[in-house]
C-alpha cells in the first residue's frame, strides 16, 4: 500500500489509510510448512481475519486408493503425513486388521509400537526444530536434526528406507528386527532423555521463547473438543484424551506410560506436551524393548498375507493365493464399514473404508489430523498479532501432505 | 517475583546456560558430511536403484516373466513384454523400468516368487534426459553385475533380497542336472 507523504494532502488518503491490510502468506513461506497458504487481514500488526486455503499438495490419495489392491495402497499411505510415514503405515494396517478380522502375532505388536514411538520422536524432533528455528532458535534446529538422523538411519537399517518406510504389511511386518538393530536403539533410548535435557536448557526458560510462546494462541478445552482437535494440541488445552490409552493398539495397554497434559491451552503448553511425549515415548520403548516376546512376525492369515516365498512354488494352494492377491487382492474380504483410529504424532488419524468385498477399497476415507488443526487456525490467530500467527502454525504441527492428501 | 527470580532475571542466567551449552558443542567432532567428497556407506538393504538378477546357470536373466511384480507395482511402471519362445517357453523380450515414477517401495521385489528382481543400495544416478532413466533389461542385467559384484552385494543379497529359503530357479535347474547325471 502506497503511503507516501505527498500522498497526505490527496483526499483518497484517508479512505485508503483505514482500510485493512491484505497479506498473502504462503504458500511458499518456509514457515508455513508445505504449501500452506493464509490470507490475512490485518489492522496494523493485528489480524482481523484469517482464511486459510488449502489444496496444493494434493494428489488425489483417496480417489488413487480405489484403483488399487490393498496390498499396493501402503506406499501411498506414506506420503501423507510424510515425516512420519511409520505411524500412517501402521494406522493403515491395523485398519484393515480390524476389518479383515486377523489376530496380529505379539511380537509385530511390540515392534510396531517401538517403531511407531521412533516416529513419533523423530517427528516432534523436526517439529521442535522447525517451530523453534521460526520463533528465531536457530542451534536448536540443529540439535534436533542431530538426533533425528540417527532415527532416520535406524529405520534405514531396518527396512532400507529412512523416509517412506512402507514397512509394516498387513497382518505383518516386511522383516524381522535383529538383534544388533536393537542394541543399537537401545544405546540411542540410553542417551535420548539427555539430549531433551540440552533441548530444554536451550529454549525452556529462556525469555524471548517465553515471550514469544506463553499466553499466545490460547484456545479453551471446550473449544478444542468442539473443533475437533486431536494429538499433543488438544492436550496442551488439559484434555487428557489419547486414542492409545482409550482405544489401545499395539502394545500400548501393555506398558506403562502416561499421557501429559498442559492446561492453559497456549503456544507453550503445547510445547511442553510435546517435550514430555518425548520422554514418554523413549520409555515406552524401552519397555517394549525390554518385553519383546520371540515368534513369527506375520499373522497367519493366508488369504490376506503374502505367504512365505518357500512355500510359493512348492505348494498349489500358496502359488493361488500368491498370485490372487499380487493380481487382484485378497478375494474374501468382507463386506462393509469400518472406521479406525490411531494415535500418530500430530494427532488421531483415521481410516474408513467400505468394502464391497473385492481386493480394492470402495471408497477409503482419511481422517487427517492436519485436515482438521488447519481450520482452527482462524480461531486461533484472529486478534493476535501478525507473528504470532508463525507461533501458532508451529504449535499444532501441521504437515500439507496430508491436509491436502 | 522472589529475589531469587530476579537476581536471575538480571544476570541472564538462563541464556548464559543455553550459551555454555553451545560453546561446549564447539569443541564437539562436527556430525555433518562435506557430501561430494565425504559419502555415507549406504547400509546393506537400503532401497535404491534396480537390478535384474543374473541366474549364474544360464548368464541370463532369471526372470521368467510372470508379471507379478508389474501387477504389484503401485506406480505401475514396470513393463515386462513376452513371447513364445522355443518348446513353447515363455521368453522375455523387454523388461522395462521407468525409474521416474518408481517410488522404491520394494513390493516388486516381494512379489516375485523367484527372487529374480532386487534393488541395489546405489542411490547416486542422474541424467539429461528421460530416456537415461528408462531402464531396458540389458541396462538392469549390467547394473546386477556392475553393483553386486564382490562380497558386499552377495551380502546385501542374501541378507535382503534373496527370498527367505531356498532359490527355486537355481534350485530346480540343480535337481534337473541331478538328475540327467543319475540316468
Ligand atoms: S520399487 Fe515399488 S514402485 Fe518401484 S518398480 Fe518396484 S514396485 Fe514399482
Ligand atoms: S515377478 Fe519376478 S519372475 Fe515375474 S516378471 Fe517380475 S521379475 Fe520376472
Amino acid at each position: 500500500m502506497k503511503n507516501n507523504s505527498e500522498d497526505l494532502d490527496n483526499p483518497e488518503h484517508e479512505r485508503l489509510s483505514t482500510k485493512e491490510l491484505t497479506l498473502n502468506l504462503g504458500p511458499q513461506h518456509p514457515a508455513t510448512h508445505g504449501v500452506l497458504r493464509l490470507v490475512l487481514d490485518l489492522e496494523g500488526e493485528t489480524v482481523v481475519k484469517c482464511t486459510p486455503y488449502i489444496g496444493y499438495l494434493h494428489r488425489g490419495v483417496e480417489k488413487l486408493a480405489e484403483h488399487r489392491n490393498y496390498l499396493q495402497i501402503l506406499p501411498l499411505t506414506d506420503r501423507l503425513d510424510y515425516i512420519s510415514s511409520m505411524s500412517n503405515n501402521i494406522g493403515y494396517c491395523v485398519a484393515l486388521e480390524k476389518l479383515f478380522a486377523i489376530e496380529v502375532p505379539e511380537r509385530t505388536q511390540f515392534i510396531r509400537t517401538i517403531v511407531a514411538e521412533m516416529s513419533r520422536i523423530a517427528n516432534h524432533l523436526l517439529w521442535l526444530a522447525t517451530h523453534a528455528l521460526d520463533i528465531g532458535a536457530m542451534t536448536v534446529f540443529l540439535y534436533c536434526f542431530r538426533e533425528r538422523e540417527k532415527i532416520m538411519d535406524l529405520f534405514e537399517r531396518l527396512c532400507g528406507a529412512r523416509l517412506t518406510v512402507s514397512y509394516p504389511r498387513i497382518g505383518g511386518l516386511k522383516n524381522d528386527v535383529d538383534p544388533q538393530w536393537l542394541e543399537d536403539l537401545y544405546k540411542f533410548t540410553d542417551e535420548f532423555p539427555m539430549r531433551v535435557e540440552q533441548y530444554e536448557t536451550l529454549i525452556d526458560k529462556n525469555r524471548i521463547w517465553l515471550r514469544r510462546t506463553k499466553g499466545v494462541g490460547i484456545i479453551s478445552a471446550e473449544d478444542a473438543i468442539n473443533w475437533g482437535m486431536s494429538g499433543p494440541a488438544l492436550r496442551g488445552s488439559g484434555v487428557p484424551y489419547d486414542v492409545r490409552k482409550a482405544m489401545p493398539y499395539g502394545a500400548y495397554d501393555k506398558v506403562k506410560w502416561e499421557v501429559p497434559t498442559g492446561k492453559n491451552g497456549d503456544v507453550y503448553d503445547r510445547y511442553r506436551v510435546r517435550m514430555e511425549e518425548f520422554r514418554q515415548s523413549n520409555s515406552i520403548i524401552r519397555q517394549c524393548m525390554e518385553k519383546l516376546p520371540e515368534g513369527p512376525i506375520m499373522a497367519d492369515a493366508p488369504k490376506f498375507t503374502l505367504p512365505a516365498k518357500d512355500k510359493v512354488l512348492s505348494d498349489m494352494e500358496h502359488l493361488i493365493h500368491h498370485f490372487i492377491l499380487i493380481t487382484k487382492g485378497p478375494q474374501t474380504a468382507p463386506e462393509g464399514e469400518i472406521y479406525v483410529a490411531t494415535e500418530v504424532p500430530k494427532g488421531e488419524l483415521g481410516f474408513y473404508f467400505i468394502s464391497d468385498g473385492t481386493g480394492r477399497p470402495y471408497r477409503m476415507r482419511i481422517r487427517a489430523p492436519s485436515f482438521v488443526h488447519v481450520a482452527t487456525l482462524p480461531k486461533l490467530c484472529e486478534g493476535e498479532l501478525i507473528a504470532d500467527v508463525i507461533a501458532n502454525i508451529g504449535s499444532i504441527d501441521i504437515v500439507l501432505g496430508e491436509c491436502d492428501r | 517475583m522472589t529475589v531469587n527470580e530476579f537476581v536471575k532475571k538480571i544476570l541472564f542466567i538462563e541464556i548464559l546456560k543455553g550459551l555454555a551449552l553451545t560453546f561446549k558443542h564447539m569443541v564437539t567432532p562436527a556430525i555433518t558430511r562435506q557430501y561430494p567428497a565425504e559419502r555415507r556407506e549406504p547400509v546393506p538393504g537400503s532401497r535404491g536403484l534396480h537390478a535384474l538378477v543374473r541366474n549364474p546357470l544360464t548368464g541370463k536373466e532369471k526372470c521368467v516373466g510372470c508379471g507379478l511384480c508389474a501387477a504389484m507395482c503401485p506406480s505401475q511402471c514396470i513393463h515386462i513384454y513376452t513371447s513364445e519362445g522355443d518348446d513353447h517357453k515363455k521368453v522375455v523380450d523387454r523388461y522395462e523400468i521407468e525409474v521416474l515414477r518408481c517410488v522404491f517401495c520394494a513390493l516388486c521385489v516381494e512379489a516375485c516368487p523367484y527372487g529374480a528382481v532386487a534393488l541395489t543400495e546405489h542411490f547416486e544416478y542422474s541424467g539429461y534426459t528421460r530416456e537415461e532413466f528408462y531402464y531396458t533389461k540389458e541396462r538392469l542385467l549390467e547394473n546386477w553385475d556392475k553393483y553386486m559384484a564382490g562380497a558386499k552385494g552377495e551380502e546385501y543379497f542374501e541378507k535382503f533380497w534373496r527370498p527367505k529359503s531356498v532359490d527355486f530357479a537355481t534350485a530346480a535347474q540343480a535337481v534337473q542336472a541331478k538328475e540327467r547325471a543319475g540316468q
